[in-house]
């Protein structure tokens, strides 16, 4: 019974890294005087660690599932890394595309940023790299050709996450935007605590935004439980360790900002970096999850 | 058992107030009643030399000028006219000395700083074939697994998971398996120095910052648009030490370049922990004494 599973398994392996390296084929031998270095490389969940170490783990958390890696040559000039991850689903290309974002640029696959001698982008399920150090003009117009070559073979585009949607527009900065499934991303755009105390994991789908609207900033936070008691779990905690037990689920916060929670079946609302009271009110009455 | 504490915003956001720059560092939200270690008793000194001639035209170190950083470190930290004495101080002649490395490719520690501080474990009279410098790899070292004395130098830079790669994440290399310590963002890596294979044997510690990188994108996580010329070198006995105000420097230059509070992505706690959990030093401003040599135009700290 054990063989067929296994060979089950080593044949949907294969197939998909054949997937990403059928790609490979596609893409040009030479390009603007850069040629193809001999080879590629595919790198599994388990062997990422040995291409980017620490780096790994964002794309672990985002549902990684292997990665085609090649490069290009031309003397005298930087050599090109690309670097193409398959990350399953389109969700996931967006949310570690949307980890580091600092502009809204989509000019090449669904959404990228060009800066010194770097290029990343995402479209359908593949999140992509190209990288020269250090950068030339010459090889700076070959990244962005390159790149825009690479989005076309790329031919399924993919889906926002769904929760995005949820967000109000009005105010909304959407190259702030993050999408995450694992609470360390969250402190990396806001500190809240060392410790989980949302229960963020890869079972919860969470989005954080930066908003500005009337003179006035905050932050919201929306993430997503897969049943109404998760959420009032995580309300409970966050409840407790952020905003020290206030009954109404809004408190003042040491540096002064205003913060707040609400539970809207099985989702959990969070203001922060709030003015005032009356503005976290103000934003759940908005969201009517009063 | 791991100690289990949890650090609020509140704490996060009340320690913060505390550095210098106002930037998000040490934060100790737990008595330290108990705690033995030296550097609480007294303040730990840490030696920033900045030093402009250390960069060419090709932003290359130029050798010489990193020997002198290292030398101006060494005999201000131990007040010691003379760098070689100063060595002798720190090693013993039967030592047999690894110098812990980094390789990375974009910002290696330098062959440079790797040559010199080579050369004044070789002035204090070690012998070569009881020299090692590694990285990757040095587990297989010889020299590296009978080693009874260290020197740790890297560079200092953003990073992907931990917040910052600097001197404490710099033994990750010591284990067999780097990604057992990457759980809760390298909370723990401090554990590491207690293992048996570098317990107590590091004699000094060189964070290099001739080009940090205050900012990581991509793969790679590298971009050159995040590296800046620093021309500095940061010495000192205690790494939590010596990477608290490292990680300072970043912060005050992620604040400069973004023009609001951007703390590091993710927050380096390990280094704070490696003080408040560990006890493997202090990341605390107030017990830190930090004498600053040579170039002080945009120090940042």
């Amino acid at each position: 019974m054990l063989f067929p599973v296994l060979l089950l398994l080593a044949f949907c392996l294969m197939a998909k890294n054949m997937e990403i390296e059928k790609l490979f084929h596609q893409i040009p031998a030479e390009i603007s005087g850069w040629k193809q270095k001999p080879g590629f490389k595919v790198f599994g969940p388990d062997t990422l660690f040995d291409y980017i170490d620490g780096g790994a783990e964002l794309y672990l958390s985002y549902g990684f599932k292997n990665l085609l890696s090649f490069g290009y040559f031309r003397t005298g000039q930087p050599d090109i890394t690309v670097d193409i991850f398959d990350m399953g689903t389109s969700a996931h290309a967006f949310g570690v595309f949307s980890h580091s974002r600092e502009t809204l640029d989509q000019s090449i696959g669904q959404g990228s940023e060009y800066s010194d001698g770097l290029l990343i982008f995402w479209k359908g399920k593949y999140y992509v790299s190209l990288l020269a150090y250090p950068e030339t003009q010459e090889v700076k117009m070959t990244i962005l050709k390159l790149g825009a070559r690479i989005s076309d073979w790329i031919k399924e585009k993919g889906k926002l996450p769904a929760i995005l949607q949820q967000l109000p527009a009005e105010g909304l900065i959407r190259k702030s935007i993050r999408y995450f499934f694992h609470y360390i991303w969250l402190n990396s755009h806001y500190f809240i605590s060392n410790d989980n105390i949302l229960h963020i994991n890869e079972n919860t789908e969470a989005v954080l935004a930066k908003y500005e609207k009337n003179h006035t900033k905050y932050l919201l936070l929306l993430v997503d439980y897969p049943d109404q008691e998760k959420a009032f779990d995580a309300c409970t905690d966050f409840v407790k360790h952020y905003l020290s037990e206030a009954a109404n689920g809004i408190r003042k916060i040491s540096d002064d900002s205003w913060a707040g929670c609400r539970i809207a079946i099985n989702k959990l609302w969070v203001v922060l970096n709030a003015d005032n009271e009356k503005e976290v009110i103000d934003i759940f009455t908005n969201l009517s999850v009063e | 058992m791991k100690q289990k504490s949890i650090i609020s915003r509140r704490e996060f956001l009340k320690n913060a107030s505390k550095t210098a720059m106002g930037s998000a560092l040490f934060l100790t939200p737990f008595a330290k009643k108990g705690m033995t270690h030296e550097h609480v008793r007294q303040k730990t000194t840490v030696v920033l030399v900045r030093n402009k001639a250390v960069l060419n035209a090709s932003v290359k170190p130029d050798y010489r000028v990193v020997l002198d950083m290292l030398d101006k470190g060494i005999t201000t930290l131990i007040g010691e006219k003379n760098p070689v004495q100063c060595w002798k101080k720190l090693l013993k002649k039967d030592d047999i000395v690894g110098i812990k490395s980094n390789v990375w490719k974009y910002i290696p520690t330098t062959s440079q700083v790797e040559n010199a501080i080579k050369k004044r474990v070789l002035d204090a009279g070690i012998p070569e074939n009881r020299i090692g410098v590694g990285d990757r790899g040095i587990l297989r070292n010889t020299i590296f697994k009978n080693a009874t004395a260290l020197i740790n130098a890297r560079p200092m830079r953003s990073h992907h998971w931990s917040g910052v790669g600097s001197l404490i994440k710099n033994y990750i290399m010591f284990v067999p398996r780097p990604w057992d310590y990457h759980d809760d963002s390298c909370a723990d890596l401090a554990t590491i120095w207690k293992l048996p294979i570098v317990k107590d044997k590091t004699r000094l510690n060189v964070l290099v910052m001739f080009t940090p990188q205050f900012h990581g994108k991509g793969p790679h996580s590298f971009n050159p648009k995040y590296v800046w010329k620093y021309y500095g070198m940061i010495m000192g006995f205690d790494p939590v030490a010596v990477d608290s105000i490292g990680v300072r420097i970043l912060q005050a230059k992620r604040k400069d370049f973004f023009g609001e509070e951007r703390p590091l992505n993710p927050p380096p706690k390990h280094v704070f922990l490696a003080d408040t959990r560990h006890n493997l030093g202090t990341a605390d401003p107030d017990k830190i004494k930090l004498i600053k040599l040579g170039y002080q135009e945009d120090i940042l700290i």
